[in-house]
């Protein structure tokens, strides 16, 4: 039972993400009926399975609501937004409610009370001024008698789920003449009362559709024959000679069947458009099919068990092309390359499985925006870029909260409020966009807002004031903006309970350090800020180029390269200024050799691989370019924590160990060092 | 055998630095290897030997003799890679040593082993709690998880260091290519 349970908070989390999503869309969009049918899908859902495991004050609430979506589906209610406050005000009670159960403490249980009093109150309210106009014709007009035949299966009970529950939701539809069936129950010696003996056959009118009778058997769809069909347009319940001769019908003999009921209708009312319950059903299963996403739920640690086998599978596959390279047998060698092919497919597959789109923060991001500008009273519109782009599904975990903190401090810092904004001559509505993209070998995510911005020298007088620099010292404006991410640093002059205490920036720099993320901000005052999360791609296994340097072997990853030039010994050696003119461009380098405390190397020609950084080109010389390889990232281990500008080693097919650059840390290690040097010798003359 | 039970017994690996013979308690040894082409990681402090391919795994080497202020090793057929579990800061860490030879597992109870000597050590004694007199030599005890544990900070020193020196050495090397291309 508890795994059902499981299960069904797992889902309950979904659909409760999936209503404030809903419901966050519905906000820009009041008139879209797509919509509202999904916040009504997502309430339904919420409520069938609460009831179902004892949440019985998450279902009742939920039905509240329901109703009030039913009516704006309806058409007799209107989405305001007095309404989606309210709404989604319910929704994070939904989500306590979930948490806590059906116990609930004296707030919550104070909140439940308002709560639910005030939706009531609102649909009272709501349908009165709208219902009057519509509701009694329509509902004359529309409505339709239907005859259900519910059969569960003997092992209905088995999961907990009460049959009598379904037939008052039924009940609840409009007007019903419920017929059980009895018959097949057996004598008391020989029950078992773990069985389902009964069936049911109800007459219902209703204005409700088709669809809405299947919904009432959602739950219980495989473990029951449903059929609906309808009888008539309009009640037949109403209509005295019908229901009294259904009534003597069923006493006389029980399990009438749907030909039976059919022939009591009189003749004018038989119903042209009986549909076949199978034709029903199955369309309204092909309805579901395309809503609902095609996926499955798989345990996590799953997916890192397999990503562990594949990069196996990668490593050993690596030696089987070494080995068939080697062999000089044809045969051989075709199967190694269409191993390696299928490894490639695989090892992409596995990796796409473990990868989120940024895309699943958004909707928390959304929220957060609306609430807190609602409660300061100012203007913020959140846009966003690129949220196609995937991450790990542990980094998005990581940077969740991060990412959170700094659009707090975006809304309460940046953007000011609507008269300052008037004032500086900008549009009223402030404006944050969050941009993610892929720049090399790593992912960005840009928070960019166009508000009041940072002045560097408040930063700077605050930094002085608490001694974290002397008033003396020289820094660059990057330096200074580097200071906000000191510990107890905050420049905000009041103190809100949003942001402001001084606790925050570093800890968001300390959490993205966790997945070896950094952080950048910069700042024009008066025009905005602009904050830069970079993220490596800590793939387990990357597409990369295998190059020889003195006898050892590293692996540049091939997002970063962009070019291989081959180039002379002399060209690079004892350069001035190392700068090689490639295809007429001048492009400094490094070599490789020296910078890793090697000595030169003695052959003629050397290879330049041209790597991406940030928005230079760089050419690393190596000795020789072998070719691709697919890595499988493993790390260095404790020991080497220290060591940032190689992110990793990787196993090739012979069995030694070759080193993964991390391109971005190195380039960023050299050019200081080499600014070092230069300021030391500057510093002698 | 489980860990515990390992930690009550008293037998260690016996190994040769140089002329001296040193001792490690076996709970800490995972196995012993031959030498095999170890991967210089750059611009890491001296001791850090590289890295290898443990049983598809990749290990940290450290050379032994440095960390304990000696020369650096000179490779012969004797040379071996002990594989170590060390405790650092609460994990376990997983170490590959660099050392002489290998000699053999010894019996060494509590009462052979003596204090250290205070004075007079030429090796960094932190990392010794004792000598044990076996077969009149002198052995000395190591405490394997201090050897290690010492060692962020003082990797950060030393890649810092290292990186600086590289800096003069480069320069000098780089002074020395264009001279001997004139």
């Amino acid at each position: 039972m508890d795994k059902f349970k499981n299960k069904f908070l797992e889902e309950a989390n979904e659909n409760i993400a999936g209503l404030e999503d809903a419901l966050l869309k519905l906000e820009k969009a009041p008139q879209d009926s797509d919509l509202v049918e999904k916040v009504f899908r997502h309430m339904h859902s919420l409520k069938g399975g609460g009831a179902m495991f004892g949440f019985n004050q998450l279902s009742d609430f939920t039905h509240h609501l329901e109703n009030v979506y039913d009516r704006v589906r309806e058409g007799t209610m209107e989405v305001n937004q007095g309404l989606l406050d309210l709404t989604l005000e319910s929704v994070d009670h939904l989500k306590n409610l979930l948490q806590q159960g059906d116990e609930l403490s004296g707030d919550m249980a104070t909140r439940h009370k308002n709560l639910s009093l005030q939706v009531k109150k609102y649909l009272e309210s709501g349908a009165t001024p709208s219902g009057s106009q519509s509701q009694p014709s329509s509902s004359g007009s529309q409505e339709q008698t239907y005859y259900i035949y519910f059969d569960p299966d003997e092992d209905l009970f088995d999961n907990g789920t009460n049959p009598l529950f379904l037939l008052d939701e039924l009940v609840g539809l409009g007007q019903a003449f419920v017929m059980p069936c009895l018959q097949g129950i057996p004598l008391l010696a020989e029950m078992d009362p773990r069985k389902c003996y009964t069936h049911w056959e109800v007459v219902l009118a209703t204005t409700e559709d088709h669809s809405a009778i299947h919904d009432v058997f959602i739950f219980v769809e495989d473990q029951a024959r449903i059929e609906v069909q309808k009888l008539a347009d309009g009640n037949l319940l109403s209509n005295e000679t019908f229901r009294k001769a259904l009534e003597e019908k069923y006493h006389k003999d029980q399990d009438l069947g749907i030909d039976a009921v059919k022939g009591l209708v009189p003749a004018k009312d038989t119903g042209t458009a009986a549909q076949s319950p199978k034709k029903g059903k199955q369309s309204n299963g092909q309805a579901r099919k395309d809503e609902g996403i095609a996926s499955i739920r798989v345990d996590s640690e799953k997916i890192d068990h397999m990503m562990n086998l594949v990069s196996e599978l990668v490593t050993t596959q690596a030696r089987l092309s070494l080995h068939a390279e080697h062999s000089e047998n044809n045969e051989l060698e075709e199967i190694a390359e269409n191993v390696q092919k299928l490894t490639r497919q695989l090892r992409d597959n596995a990796f796409d499985i473990a990868l989120v789109p940024v895309e699943t923060m958004i909707t928390r991001f959304n929220r957060l925006v609306r609430d807190l500008s609602n409660s300061l009273d100012k203007k913020v519109q959140l846009q966003t870029e690129g949220t196609e782009t995937e991450l790990d599904k542990n980094i998005i975990e990581t940077l969740t909260d991060p990412l959170l903190h700094i659009l707090r401090n975006c809304i309460d810092h940046g953007i000011e409020t609507p008269e300052e904004r008037r004032q500086a001559g900008k549009p009223e509505e402030g404006k944050i966009l969050l941009k993610a993209f892929y720049s090399g070998a790593s992912v960005h995510i840009q928070v960019h807002d166009d508000g009041k911005g940072i002045d560097p020298e408040k930063i700077r007088q605050q930094a002085v004031e608490k001694n974290v620099i002397s008033p003396e010292s020289q820094l660059s404006k990057k330096e200074i903006f580097d200071l906000i991410f000191l510990p107890g640093f905050s420049t905000s002059s009041n103190v809100t309970d949003v942001s402001g205490r001084g606790v925050g920036m570093d800890v968001v720099k300390r959490n993205l350090a966790d997945i070896r993320g950094e952080v950048e901000i910069d700042s024009e005052p008066g025009t905005g800020t602009t904050l830069t999360v970079k993220l490596p791609l800590t793939l387990s296994i990357i597409d990369g180029l295998l190059v020889q340097i003195a006898d050892n072997k590293y692996v540049i990853p091939l997002s970063a390269v962009d070019k291989i030039y081959a180039a002379n010994h002399s060209d690079v050696v004892d350069t001035f200024n190392n700068l090689i003119v490639l295809d007429g461009e001048r492009i400094p380098f490094f070599y490789l050799r020296k910078e890793f405390n090697m000595p030169a190397s003695d052959s003629n020609t050397q290879e330049i691989v041209v790597v991406q950084y940030n928005e230079n080109r760089i050419g690393l010389v190596v000795d020789t370019v072998i070719g691709e390889y697919q890595a499988v990232l493993k790390s260095l281990g404790k020991m080497y924590k220290y060591q940032d500008m190689i992110s990793g080693a990787t196993i090739l097919g012979d069995g030694t160990v070759a080193l993964v650059m991390d391109t971005n840390k190195m380039i960023e290690r050299f050019s200081s060092d080499r600014q070092r040097m230069t300021n030391v010798e500057s510093q002698k003359k | 055998m489980n860990k515990e039970d390992l930690e009550k017994i008293n037998s260690y690996l016996t190994f040769k630095l140089g002329e001296e013979e040193f001792a490690a308690h076996v709970s800490k040894v995972l196995s012993i290897m031959e030498m095999v082409k170890i991967t210089k990681v750059p611009r890491s402090p001296e001791y850090m030997q590289g890295v290898i391919n443990l049983r598809g795994q990749v290990l940290p080497v450290v050379d032994t003799r440095i960390k304990f202020g000696m020369s650096p090793t000179e490779f012969t057929a004797n040379t071996c890679i002990v594989v170590m579990e060390v405790e650092v800061n609460g994990e376990y860490v997983q170490v590959g040593t660099l050392v002489d030879s290998v000699q053999e597992v010894l019996e060494i109870t509590e009462d052979q082993i003596q204090p250290p000597p205070s004075i007079g050590s030429n090796y960094k004694s932190e990392f010794i709690y004792g000598m044990a007199k076996v077969n009149e030599n002198f052995i000395m005890m190591l405490d394997m998880d201090k050897v290690f544990s010492a060692e962020e900070m003082m990797n950060v020193q030393a890649s810092t260091a290292e990186g600086e020196k590289q800096e003069t050495s480069g320069e000098q090397s780089e002074t020395a290519a264009s001279e001997s291309s004139q």
